[in-house]
C-alpha cells in the first residue's frame, strides 16, 4: 500500500512538474474571470434584486415586454414572461443574481475540460515511452498492473482536482463581483416545457456529474488508445475525432437499430434528466448506463492488457 | 560459488524468427563480465529479456538463484541496469529524477542518494534539469539510478556510447571499482571490443543470437606462454641466420621483417643476440590478443552490414 502512494506521489510530481499542466488550470481560471467581466460589466443581470413590493415590479416588467413585443416583432420575451408568470402564480420571490448563479453557468466548459483530460490521459502512458522512461519504470520490483492502476487513478484524482478548482474559482469569483445569497437558494428553470423552482447547488452538481460520466469515459478511451499505440498524438487526435464526429455518425446511423449500441448515443446523459430527447427513439437511461458501463470496461481491460502485457522492444 | 547470474538455454523469436538461440552463460560475484557482438547481434534483445522487459520465448534468467520468470519482483530487485540510452524525465531536475526511482524501491534514503550523486560527481549538476544535461552526465545518471538499491548485479547496455576518452576511462574506474570493492556482478555490452576490453575479466562475444565464444582477458601474458614476435630488422637474412643459431625456433620471413613464436622471456635474448651479431632492429612488435582475432574473426564477416 505504503508502495502505491508512493507510485501515485510520482505520478502527480510528473504531472505538475509540467508547465503544461499549470497552464490548464491558468486557461480556466482566465476563461471564468473573462466571463465574470463581461457579465459583471456589460451583463443585464440582476444583483440588486426586488424590493418589498416584487409582484408589483414583476407586474410592471410584463407589461413592458408585452408593450415592446407589440411594437417590434424581433423583440421576442415570452420566455421573460412566462418566468415572471410562473414567479407570481407560485409566489415565489425572485432572487438576484449571485456567485451561484454564476457558477452554475460553468457547466460549459465540460467540453473544455474533457479536452484537458484527453491529453493528459493520452500523455501519461505515451509519455513514458516517448521519453524512453518505461524500461527504468518497467525493471522496478513493482507489477506492471500497479503501476498501470497508478496511471488511471492519476488521472481521476487530475479530473476531480479540475473539477473542484472551477467550481470554487468560479464561487470565489462570483461572490466578489454579484455577492452570495445564502447556501441553499434557488432558482427558476425551463424544464421540459415546464417552469420549476430548483435548488441551485443541486442543480449545480446534477450538471456537473453529467459532464463528469463523458469526461471519465473519454479520458478512458485516450487512455487505451495511449496504451495501444503508445503515442499521445494519436491518442489525443483520435479521441478528439471521435469527440466531433461521433454524434453525427450516430445520426447518419440512426436508422438502423444497433446505432444505439454506440458508444456516442449514449454518452449524454442529459435529455434522460431535462429537457431534449434521446438521440434515438426509446432509449432507456438503464439502457444508456449499461452500453457505457461496457464500454468503459472494455476500455479500460483492453488498456491494461496493452500495458502489462506487451513487450517493450526498441524504436 | 552461486552466479550472481544465470542465463539458461535462453531463446527469443518474434514470429517465425529466432532472435536469440541457445544462449547459456553464466556471471560471478565481483567480476565484470563483457557482452560483445557487432550491431545487431542481439545484444540488446537479451538484456531487455534479462531485465523483465521482453518475454522470454524459453529457457531462463537467474538472478541469484531466483528465475526472472516465475519470480519477477524476487529477481528484479537485486539488478540495476541501463537498457539503451539513459533515459530520464528531461523537464525534472537531476535529484527529482533520482527521488523518482527512489520512491519505488524500499528503504532508499535521501542519504544514500546524495552517496551514489557523490559516487558519479554530479553534486553540482542535481538542480539542473535534466534536459540540460550533455551525454556523459546523462550517462552518468544512468548509472547513479541504477546504484540506488545496492544492486549485486548491474546491467549496463553500451555505457560508454558518446563517451569522450576521459569519460570512457571514468567509467571504466567506476565499475573497476564497483566489481573490487562491492562485490557487484556487471555486465558490459558494446559493439567495440577496444572500448570495454580493459574493465572485463571476460567477454562473451555473440554473433547473430549465438554464442560464439566465451574468454578470458589476460591483462599481462604469463611468462611461459608463446607469443608472436614480429621484428624489423636488416639485413633480414643474416637476422634470420643469428635467431636460429642461437635458439631453437621456426623463423618466417616476410619482406623485410620476421615472425616467430617464442614465450615472452625470451623476446630480450633475440634482440640482444641480434645486437651482438652488428644486426639493425628497428621494431619489435608482440602481435595482439586470440581475443581480438576471434572478434574481428566474427564482426569481420559483416563488416558492412
Amino acid at each position: 500500500m505504503l508502495n502505491f502512494l508512493s507510485l501515485l506521489k510520482n505520478e502527480q510530481v510528473k504531472l505538475y512538474s509540467r508547465f503544461s499542466t499549470w497552464s490548464m488550470y491558468i486557461i480556466l481560471a482566465s476563461i471564468i474571470i473573462l466571463a465574470g467581466m463581461i457579465t459583471a460589466i456589460f451583463g443585464d443581470v440582476d444583483t440588486e434584486g426586488y424590493g418589498n413590493d416584487w409582484r408589483a415590479e414583476l407586474q410592471a416588467e410584463n407589461e413592458q415586454l408585452q408593450a415592446e413585443m407589440e411594437e417590434s416583432e424581433f423583440a421576442i420575451h415570452e420566455n421573460s414572461i412566462n418566468k415572471n408568470n410562473y414567479y407570481l402564480e407560485q409566489d415565489i420571490k425572485p432572487q438576484p443574481y449571485d456567485a451561484w448563479a454564476f457558477t452554475s453557468e460553468f457547466s460549459m466548459l465540460g467540453f473544455m475540460l474533457s479536452l484537458f483530460m484527453v491529453i493528459i490521459a493520452s500523455g501519461l502512458i505515451a509519455g513514458e515511452f516517448r521519453w524512453g522512461t518505461i524500461k527504468l519504470l518497467f525493471i522496478r520490483p513493482i507489477s506492471r498492473t500497479k503501476i498501470w492502476l497508478s496511471k488511471y487513478i492519476t488521472i481521476m484524482i487530475t479530473t476531480l482536482s479540475m473539477f473542484v478548482f472551477m467550481f470554487l474559482f468560479a464561487m470565489i469569483l462570483g461572490s466578489l463581483l454579484f455577492g452570495i445569497n445564502g447556501l441553499s437558494p434557488s432558482m427558476v428553470q425551463l424544464s421540459g416545457n415546464e417552469w420549476e423552482q430548483v435548488n441551485i447547488v443541486k442543480e449545480i452538481l446534477s450538471q456537473y456529474g453529467l459532464i463528469l460520466v463523458e469526461l471519465v469515459i473519454m479520458a478512458t478511451l485516450a487512455f487505451m488508445i495511449s496504451s495501444l499505440f503508445r503515442n499521445s498524438a494519436m491518442a489525443i487526435g483520435l479521441t478528439i475525432f471521435l469527440m466531433f464526429a461521433g454524434a453525427s455518425v450516430v445520426i447518419y446511423l440512426s436508422e438502423y437499430d444497433w446505432a444505439k449500441f454506440i458508444l456516442f448515443a449514449n454518452i449524454d446523459l442529459q435529455p434522460y434528466f431535462g429537457p431534449g430527447q434521446p438521440m434515438i427513439e426509446g432509449m432507456t437511461l438503464t439502457f444508456s448506463v449499461i452500453v457505457l458501463l461496457t464500454y468503459y470496461v472494455v476500455f479500460l481491460l483492453a488498456s491494461w492488457f496493452a500495458f502489462t502485457k506487451r513487450d517493450v522492444a526498441g524504436h | 560459488m552461486q552466479p550472481a547470474m544465470e542465463l539458461v538455454n535462453l531463446y527469443k523469436s518474434i514470429g517465425k524468427k529466432q532472435i536469440i538461440k541457445n544462449l547459456s552463460f553464466s556471471i560471478y560475484p565481483g567480476e565484470v563480465f563483457g557482452f560483445l557482438g557487432p550491431n545487431g547481434a542481439g545484444k540488446t534483445t537479451t538484456i531487455r529479456m534479462m531485465v523483465g522487459l521482453m518475454k522470454i520465448t524459453s529457457g531462463d534468467v537467474k538472478i541469484n538463484g531466483t528465475s526472472v520468470k516465475n519470480d519477477f519482483k524476487g529477481a528484479i530487485q537485486h539488478v540495476g541496469a541501463i537498457v539503451e540510452n539513459p533515459e530520464m524525465y528531461p523537464f525534472m531536475n537531476g535529484w527529482k529524477n533520482l527521488k523518482h526511482y527512489a520512491r519505488m524501491m524500499n528503504g532508499i534514503t535521501d542519504e544514500r542518494i546524495r552517496e551514489v550523486v557523490s559516487l558519479v560527481g554530479l553534486e553540482k549538476a542535481m538542480k539542473e534539469k535534466v534536459g540540460k544535461y550533455s551525454l556523459g552526465m546523462r550517462q552518468r545518471m544512468g548509472i547513479a539510478q541504477a546504484l540506488l538499491h545496492r544492486p549485486s548485479v548491474l546491467i549496463l547496455d553500451e555505457p560508454t556510447n558518446g563517451l569522450d576518452p576521459a569519460g570512457i576511462r571514468e567509467i571504466r574506474q567506476y565499475i573497476r571499482r564497483l566489481a573490487e570493492q562491492e562485490q557487484v556482478a556487471v555486465i558490459v555490452s558494446s559493439h567495440l571490443l577496444s572500448e570495454i576490453e580493459l574493465m572485463c575479466d571476460r567477454i562473451s562475444i555473440i554473433k547473430n543470437g549465438e554464442l560464439v565464444t566465451v574468454e578470458e582477458v589476460q591483462n599481462s601474458t604469463e611468462k611461459d606462454e608463446r607469443v608472436e614476435v614480429w621484428l624489423e630488422v636488416e639485413p633480414v637474412d643474416k637476422a634470420k641466420a643469428v635467431i636460429e643459431k642461437h635458439h631453437e625456433l621456426e623463423v618466417v620471413v616476410h619482406h623485410d621483417k620476421l615472425s616467430m613464436s617464442v614465450t615472452k622471456e625470451t623476446i630480450p635474448e633475440i634482440v640482444k643476440g641480434l645486437v651482438q651479431d652488428q644486426v639493425n632492429v628497428y621494431e619489435v612488435t608482440t602481435k595482439s590478443s586470440s581475443l581480438e582475432d576471434k572478434f574481428f574473426d566474427v564482426i569481420g564477416e559483416n563488416t558492412i552490414a
